[in-house]
C-alpha cells in the first residue's frame, strides 16, 4: 500500500513533463514565498505560489510553527495588491494557515475593511475568514456586521454568514444566540441556499426548546421552502417532533404524517427518500402508514442511479427488522439487486432477502448467494453469515441446506473474523437445533483438519469434548481429534489431549482405546502436552492403581475449578516447595473483583463457543458459589433469586457502591460492592450500617465486613437479614457506608499507620414485591395455562386510574410484579384501546405462576384491568392479587 | 458533517485531500481505505458513475471523472443521498474549470482554481454553495448574477 500514499514528487520518469508540481520541494517554496515581500507584486507569480503551496497543504503536508508563522506574515502583505484573482486566493490562504491567536491580530484590521466592503463578495469572503480565526474576544467586535450580513440582500454574503454561524455556535453559543432574529428572517428568504443554511442554524440555535422547534416545524410545512435541501432537513426535524410528541398523540391521528406522505410525491428523489425513510422510523409505525413510504422505495430499487438503489435498500433493510410483512412486496425487486454492480447494494439485498424470505424461498436464496459469496470481502460476507444464523433458527427445519452453505463457506479462502464468525455460527445451531448436530460436529471436525487459526481449533477442540461424547456414535471424532496430536502446534495438541481425555471419562467403551492414544502422547515434545497426559491417564486409571470415583472424574474434566484464576496464580507464586504438596483448598475462594456476570453489558446474549447458554442462570450461578462459599451464609440454603445492581451512589463520587439483594427462602442477603475511587486512600474495616426501621418483618443476623479496600479494586460486604417465612415481605433501608479510612503516600503506596473512623451516606434500598419472583418464561403459554388446576384460578378487576398510556399502565404491571411477558405481549400497538398481556414466572417456594392481564383504556385515559391467576398454590394466586392490590 | 473530500489520479496518487473534524491519526487509514475502494471499484467506471459504500456509520460516494477519482465521505445528516448532490456539484464545478472530464494534467493545471471551487463548496464539512455558475463567478469575487 506504500504506492498510493506517494506524492506526485514522485512520479516516475517517463512522467516527466507531465506535472507541473514535478520536484516540488517544502523548502524551495518556503523560499518562493518571499516574492509576497516584494515592493512591485507580481500578481500572477504570487498566486502560482500559493497554488504550491495549498497543493502541499491539500497532500497532507503540515508547516511548522515557524515556518507556518513566516508563511502568514508574507501572505498578509498580499492584502496591498487590488488584483481580484490574487485576493481571493489570499482569503483561501489564510483559512489554511489558520494562524495562531497572537497573529490573528495582523489581519484582522484589513478584513474588517473587507467586511464592510462595498463590494459584496469581499464581505463574503472576508466573513468567512475572519470567523475561521477569531477567538471570543473578537467576535464581540464584528457581531454587528454579523447580524447586519444574515439578512443582506446578497445570498452569497447571507450564507457565508450563517454557515460561519453554525461554526461558531460550537464554540460561542450564547453570541450566535442573540441572532435568533436575524436567522428567523433569513429563514423566510427567497434564495434557496439562504434557506438551507438559516434553517440548519436555527433548528440548531433552539434544539433543546421542544417547543420553539415545533413551532419552526407547524409554520414552515405551511409555506414554502426552496430547496430540496431545506425541505430534507424540514422532514428531519418533523420526524424529531413526532418523535418526540409521541406519548401525547396516542389516540389522535399522528402530527406531521400528512406533511410526511405529502413529500412522498415531491419533485426531488432526495426529498422522497427522505420521507419515506422518516415514515418507516415513526416508532409504533402500521402498515397503513408504512405501505405508501414502501411503494416508493420499491420503486427506487430499479433505479438506473446506484445512489438511490443504495439508499432505498438500506432502508428496507431496516424496516425488515421490524415489520419483515411489509417488505415482501419487494422481494422480487430486490432479488435481481443480489446481482448489482455495487457490492455494498447486493449485501443489503441479501441480508434483507434473509430477513423477509419465507421457509419455502430459503433453497432459492441460498443457490443464489452461493455466487454471489465468492466475489465480495470479508466484511460483507460476516454479514450475510450472521443472516444466515438467525435465518436458521427461524426456520429450523431448513437447517440442513443451510449448515452444509455454512460448511461449504468454511472450507474457503477467508481471514480469521470471517471463519470465526461462520463457527460461531455453527456452533450456535449445534447447540439450538438438535438434529442439526452430529451434521455440525463433523463440520467442525472437518474444518480443523485444515484450519491456520490456533484460536480456532482449540475452541473447536473445547466444544467438541463436551458435545461429542453425547452424540450417537462419538467414535468417529477420535480420528479428527488424535489427528490433531501429530500434526499441530503445541497449544492445538495439549487442547487435544485434554479433549481425548474428556471422551475417555465419558464414554467407558472408549476408554481403553483412549488410554492407548494418550499413552502416546507421553512422549511428545512439549512438556505441556506430556504433563496433560500424564495427569489424565492418571484420573482415568491407566495405571491400574484405584482410579477415582467416575463422578469425580467428570467433575475434573468438565467443571471449572471453583477458584478465582487470579487467586490461585497467587497461591501458586507463594507456595514454596516443600514437603508439604500445594493444597489447592487453601486458595481462597473470595473474589476480589465483582462477578464477571455483573459486568456484562444487559441484554447481550453471549454467543460463540463454551460460553453459557443464558446470562441470568450463570450470574445466579456465580453469586451462589461465591455465597455458599462464605461461612456465615453457607446455612442460608439454596440461593432463589439475585437482583440486579442497584446504584447507592451517584456516579462519579468518591466511593462508588451498588447493592445486590440475594433472595433466599428465610433471610434476605445485601451484598455491597464497594469501590474506592481515591488513589490517596485507604479504607479498611469496610461495613454498610442499615437501618431497618422501615422494613418492619426483617431483622438483621449478620454483617460480613470489608477488611481493606484499596483504591480501584472493588470489594463486598455483607448484610443479612432474617424475614418472616413464605411472605414475601418488602420494606426500605436506609444505608450508611462507615469506614477506617489511611492517607496512602502516592509515591511509595503504602498507607499511614493510623487511620480516621468515616462514614459516607447512601442512597435508600428497597426490597419490592418483585424480588421474590423469577423471570421464568413457558414456550407456549396456552398449553401451561391449561394444564394448571382451573380450580386454583384467582380473578378480579381492578382499576388503574388515569394512565398517560395503555403502553405505560402495562409496563406499571409488569414491573410490579416482575414477571417474564410471554409471546411479545409486552408490546402494545399504538392507538390500540385494549391489551392482553401474558406473564409467567417462578414465586419463591420454587412455585410456578401465570398471569393473564387484560387491559381497557377509556376516553379519558382511564385504565380498567382484569387480573387472571394461575398456579401451583392457591396461596400463591391470592398473594399476586394482594401486591397488585398495593401496588 | 462532510467528513473528506480526496482527489486522487488513476494510480491511486492523492491530488488533494480535505479532512473535516477527522484526527490526524484517521486520516492515512482514511486515504488508504478509499484509495483501495477505488481500485476495487472504479475500473470500468463511466465519467460521473457514483459508486456507493457504507463504513460503519459513515458514508462515502465516490466516482471518476477523466484521469481523476473523486470520493466525498459524510455522516449523519451527510448520507448517500446529500453526498451524491455534494459530489455532483463538485464533478460539475471541476468540469467547468477544466472545460471537460480532466486529464491528470488538466487538473494540476487548473489547481489553483479547483481548490477556489472546493472553498466555495464545502467550508469546514458543511455544503456552502451548489450552483456551479455562482461558484465560476465567485472564484473571481464576481457577485452572483441570480438575485
Amino acid at each position: 500500500m506504500a504506492q498510493p500514499f506517494a506524492k506526485k514528487d514522485d512520479d516516475r520518469d517517463e512522467e516527466a513533463e507531465y506535472s507541473p508540481f514535478l520536484g516540488i520541494e517544502k523548502g524551495a517554496v518556503l523560499q518562493e514565498a518571499r516574492v509576497f515581500h516584494d515592493p512591485q507584486l507580481d500578481p500572477r507569480r504570487c498566486s502560482q505560489v500559493i497554488t504550491k503551496l495549498l497543493y502541499l497543504l491539500n497532500q497532507g503536508e503540515t508547516f511548522t510553527k515557524v515556518e507556518a508563522t513566516e508563511v502568514f506574515f508574507a501572505v498578509t502583505k498580499l492584502f496591498q495588491s487590488r488584483d481580484i484573482g490574487l485576493r481571493r486566493m489570499v482569503y483561501l490562504m489564510i483559512k489554511e494557515i489558520s494562524p495562531s491567536s497572537d497573529e490573528v491580530i495582523m489581519v484582522t484590521s484589513s478584513l474588517m475593511k473587507d467586511m464592510t466592503s462595498r463590494t459584496d463578495v469581499y464581505r463574503a469572503n472576508a466573513i468567512r475568514v475572519l470567523c475561521q480565526i477569531t477567538d471570543g474576544t473578537l467576535l464581540g467586535q464584528i457581531e454587528r456586521y454579523l447580524k447586519q450580513a444574515i439578512v443582506d440582500k446578497n445570498p452569497v454574503v447571507a450564507s457565508a454568514a450563517l454557515v460561519s454561524g453554525i461554526h461558531i455556535l460550537q464554540t460561542n453559543p450564547e453570541i450566535v444566540k442573540r441572532w435568533s432574529n436575524e436567522v428567523q428572517e433569513a429563514v423566510q428568504s427567497r434564495a434557496a441556499l439562504v434557506q438551507f443554511h438559516a434553517l440548519a442554524l436555527l433548528h440548531q440555535i433552539r434544539q433543546n426548546d421542544r417547543l420553539a422547534v415545533s413551532k419552526l416545524v407547524t409554520s414552515l410545512t405551511r409555506g414554502t421552502v426552496r430547496s430540496p435541501l431545506a425541505q430534507c432537513l424540514l422532514v428531519r426535524y418533523a420526524s424529531q417532533v413526532i418523535r418526540e410528541s409521541a406519548n401525547n398523540f396516542q389516540t389522535g391521528e399522528r402530527p406531521f404524517y400528512d406533511y410526511l406522505e405529502s413529500c412522498l410525491r415531491h419533485k426531488s428523489e432526495m426529498v422522497i427518500l427522505e420521507a419515506a425513510r422518516a415514515i418507516t422510523e415513526l416508532s409504533g409505525v402500521t402498515n397503513r402508514e408504512l405501505t405508501p413510504a414502501i411503494t416508493v422505495l420499491q420503486l427506487f430499487l430499479s433505479s438506473s442511479k446506484p445512489v438511490l438503489r443504495f439508499a432505498a435498500v438500506r432502508t428496507l433493510n431496516k424496516v425488515a427488522m421490524t415489520h419483515p410483512m411489509a417488505v415482501t412486496n419487494c422481494n422480487i425487486d430486490m432479488e435481481s439487486l443480489i446481482s448489482d454492480q455495487n457490492r455494498s447494494i447486493a449485501t443489503l439485498a441479501i441480508t434483507t432477502l434473509l430477513k423477509t424470505g419465507n421457509e419455502s424461498s430459503v433453497d432459492r436464496l441460498m443457490k443464489q448467494i452461493t455466487n454471489f459469496m465468492s466475489d465480495i470481502a470479508d466484511e460483507f460476507k460476516i454479514v450475510v453469515v450472521e443472516a444466515i444464523r438467525s435465518l436458521c433458527i427461524k426456520f429450523p427445519l431448513k437447517y440442513r441446506s443451510l449448515m452444509n452453505f455454512l460448511s461449504n463457506i468454511l472450507r474457503e479462502e477467508g481471514g480469521f473474523e470471517y471463519k470465526k464468525a461462520i463457527v460461531d455460527s455453527i456452533v450456535i445451531l449445534i447447540r439450538d437445533i438438535q438434529e442439526a448436530k452430529e451434521i455440525g460436529l463433523l463440520h467442525l471436525c472437518e474444518f480443523i483438519e485444515d484450519c491456520e487459526f490456533t484460536y480456532l481449533s482449540t475452541q473447536i477442540l473445547h466444544f467438541l469434548g463436551i458435545e461429542g461424547p453425547k452424540t450417537a456414535d462419538p467414535s468417529k471424532f477420535i480420528r479428527y481429534i488424535y489427528n490433531r496430536v501429530h500434526l499441530e502446534n503445541a497449544t492445538v495438541r495439549a487442547c487435544a489431549v485434554t479433549t481425548l481425555a474428556k471422551f475417555g471419562a465419558t464414554v467407558d467403551s472408549l476408554k481403553p482405546r483412549i488410554i492407548v492414544l494418550l499413552r502416546r502422547c507421553l512422549f511428545d515434545s512439549d512438556d505441556e502436552v506430556r504433563d496433560r497426559a500424564t495427569l489424565y491417564l492418571n484420573t482415568l486409571g491407566a495405571d491400574g492403581s484405584v482410579a477415582e470415583t467416575d463422578n469425580d472424574v467428570k467433575e475434573f474434566l468438565f467443571d471449572s475449578l471453583d477458584i478465582p484464576l487470579v487467586n490461585l496464580e497467587t497461591s501458586l507464586r507463594n507456595y514454596e516447595p516443600s514437603d508439604q504438596p500445594f493444597d489447592i483448598n487453601s486458595v481462597p475462594k473470595e473474589i476480589k473483583a465483582q462477578p464477571l456476570a455483573e459486568k456484562k453489558a444487559p441484554g447481550k446474549k453471549p454467543i460463540g463457543l463454551g460460553a453459557p447458554p443464558t446470562a441470568p442462570s450463570a450470574a445466579v450461578d456465580a453469586y451462589d458459589k461465591l455465597l455458599s462459599s462464605i461461612p456465615e451464609f453457607a446455612s442460608y440454603g439454596k440461593l432463589f433469586k439475585s437482583s440486579a445492581p442497584v446504584e447507592l451512589t451517584e456516579a462519579e463520587t468518591e466511593y462508588a457502591v451498588n447493592v445486590v439483594k440475594h433472595i433466599f427462602d428465610h433471610h434476605v442477603l445485601f451484598q455491597y460492592n464497594c469501590t474506592n475511587t481515591i488513589p490517596e486512600q485507604l479504607l479498611e474495616n469496610v461495613t454498610v450500617v442499615v437501618d431497618a426501621s422501615e422494613a418492619e418483618e426483617f431483622s438483621e443476623v449478620a454483617s460480613k465486613p470489608l477488611k481493606s479496600l484499596p483504591y480501584d479494586s472493588p470489594g463486598q460486604t455483607f448484610v443479612a437479614f432474617e424475614k418472616t417465612d413464605g411472605v414475601p415481605a418488602v420494606g426500605k433501608f436506609s444505608n450508611v457506608l462507615k469506614f477506617i479510612v489511611k492517607e496512602v503516600d502516592p509515591t511509595t503506596g503504602e498507607a499511614e499507620e493510623d487511620g480516621v473512623e468515616d462514614e459516607y451516606q447512601l442512597e435508600d434500598l428497597e426490597v419490592v414485591a418483585a424480588d421474590y419472583m423469577q423471570k421464568v418464561g413457558v414456550s407456549n403459554f396456552r398449553n401451561a395455562w391449561e394444564s394448571m388446576d382451573p380450580e386454583g384460578e384467582r380473578v378480579d378487576e381492578y382499576g388503574l386510574g388515569s394512565r398517560e398510556s395503555l403502553a405505560e399502565a402495562v409496563n406499571a404491571v409488569m414491573n410490579l410484579l416482575g414477571m417474564q411477558p410471554c409471546e411479545g405481549t409486552e408490546a402494545v400497538p399504538s392507538n390500540s384501546r385494549s391489551h392482553t398481556c401474558l406473564l409467567s414466572g417462578v414465586f419463591i417456594g420454587n412455585v410456578k405462576v401465570l398471569v393473564r392481564l387484560s387491559f381497557g383504556i377509556s376516553g379519558q385515559n382511564e385504565v380498567a384491568m382484569k387480573l387472571a391467576v394461575r398456579s401451583e398454590d392457591e396461596n400463591v394466586s391470592n398473594t399476586i392479587h394482594e401486591i397488585v392490590a398495593s401496588g | 458533517m462532510l467528513l473528506a473530500v480526496l482527489f486522487a489520479n488513476s494510480e491511486g496518487n492523492i491530488l488533494v485531500e480535505r479532512f473535516n473534524g477527522v484526527p490526524a491519526e484517521e486520516r492515512l487509514h482514511w486515504r488508504s481505505f478509499l484509495v483501495k475502494l477505488g481500485a476495487e471499484n472504479l475500473k470500468g467506471a463511466k465519467n460521473e458513475e457514483l459508486l456507493v459504500a457504507c463504513h460503519k456509520s459513515v458514508y462515502i460516494v465516490y466516482t471518476v471523472l477523466g484521469d481523476v477519482s473523486i470520493y466525498v465521505v459524510g455522516k449523519d445528516e451527510y448520507d448517500e443521498l446529500a453526498l451524491s448532490e455534494v459530489i455532483f456539484v463538485i464533478t460539475s464545478a471541476v468540469k467547468d474549470v477544466c472545460g471537460k472530464p480532466p486529464t491528470e494534467r488538466v487538473f494540476l493545471d487548473k489547481y489553483g482554481k479547483i481548490c477556489l471551487c472546493l472553498d466555495e463548496i464545502v467550508w469546514k464539512g458543511y455544503l456552502e454553495n451548489t450552483d456551479k455558475e455562482r461558484i465560476k463567478r465567485l472564484i473571481r469575487l464576481k457577485p452572483p448574477v441570480d438575485f
